[in-house]
């Protein structure tokens, strides 16, 4: 286990129901910066192309007079994959279809502090 | 994004990591420094610093990783401030190339890393089998480079 900053957040955020994983993810480059997966979650995958992905959204989302995106969630067939930026990095997380998204959402957004710190 | 190829079963692994990690620049090239397919670049000449640049800089950084460490560093990334270059072998039955892709804002270097992998793998399935390594004399080197450059720019 790992002992960075980021390590009691993820921990806590991996430790929910039906969560497959989480990882704190460099937004420019998609590299993963800590991380917290359970065995066959494919990490650098994911966080080079959630990182495209939020990245986009965010452009998007002030291209459209919105100001910023504050979260972003992906539904897929099989689970969901979410994330929240502040600054430079991305809080994301990999869950099942029957995680409770909403509670995922509200230590996700908890959890951002950390990233601030 | 065009694509030029020396030899053809590169094309298709070339346009795909194009498309896929949206690079400014790609570039495939022999160790010793002979293109083999390129996309983005305009002038042949670009291409030809390029390349020789790029073999310098993968055998100097493959001296000192052996050096260093015992064996040759394997990927090279340097960031610049709006673009950024990634440097890495691809190694193939037809035998190790240097890859050299420049990317910017629009892709990352997760990206890029993670379609670099898909890249050598559709390389590896398309190569068609060994042959014996051409040998690169160096009063055959100019004509070679020439040759290939023509290929890629049409003046063949």
């Amino acid at each position: 286990m790992s002992d960075s900053p980021f390590a009691e957040v993820l921990a806590a955020l991996t430790r929910q129901r039906g969560v497959l994983g989480s990882m704190v993810v460099s937004e420019a480059d998609g590299i993963i910066v800590d991380s917290n997966l359970q065995i066959g979650v494919r990490g650098s995958v994911v966080a080079a192309l959630a990182a495209s992905l939020y990245r986009k959204a965010r452009l998007s989302a002030q291209a459209a007079g919105l100001g910023t995106s504050s979260f972003v969630q992906l539904e897929a067939e099989q689970g969901r994959v979410c994330a929240v930026g502040r600054g430079d990095l991305l809080l994301v997380t990999v869950a099942e279809a029957r995680a409770n998204v909403g509670l995922i959402r509200v230590e996700m957004l908890r959890a951002t502090q950390v990233l601030d710190a | 994004m065009t694509v030029a190829v020396v030899e053809n079963w590169v094309e298709e692994p070339l346009r795909r990591f194009v498309a896929d990690a949206r690079v400014r620049l790609a570039l495939l090239l022999h160790t010793s420094g002979q293109v083999l397919a390129q996309s983005g670049f305009t002038r042949s000449v670009d291409v030809m610093s390029a390349c020789a640049l790029a073999a310098a800089i993968h055998a100097s950084a493959g001296e000192l990783g052996k050096q260093l460490d015992g064996k040759p560093f394997h990927v090279l990334h340097h960031a610049g401030k709006e673009r950024q270059i990634f440097l890495a072998p691809a190694r193939t039955p037809r035998g190790l190339y240097i890859f050299l892709s420049v990317f910017d804002k629009e892709s990352s270097l997760g990206l890029v890393q993670l379609y670099y992998g898909e890249f050598v793998d559709r390389l590896v399935a398309a190569a068609p089998p060994a042959e014996p390594p051409p040998v690169v004399l160096p009063e055959n080197f100019e004509g070679e480079l020439n040759r290939n450059l023509a290929a890629l720019f049409g003046r063949a």
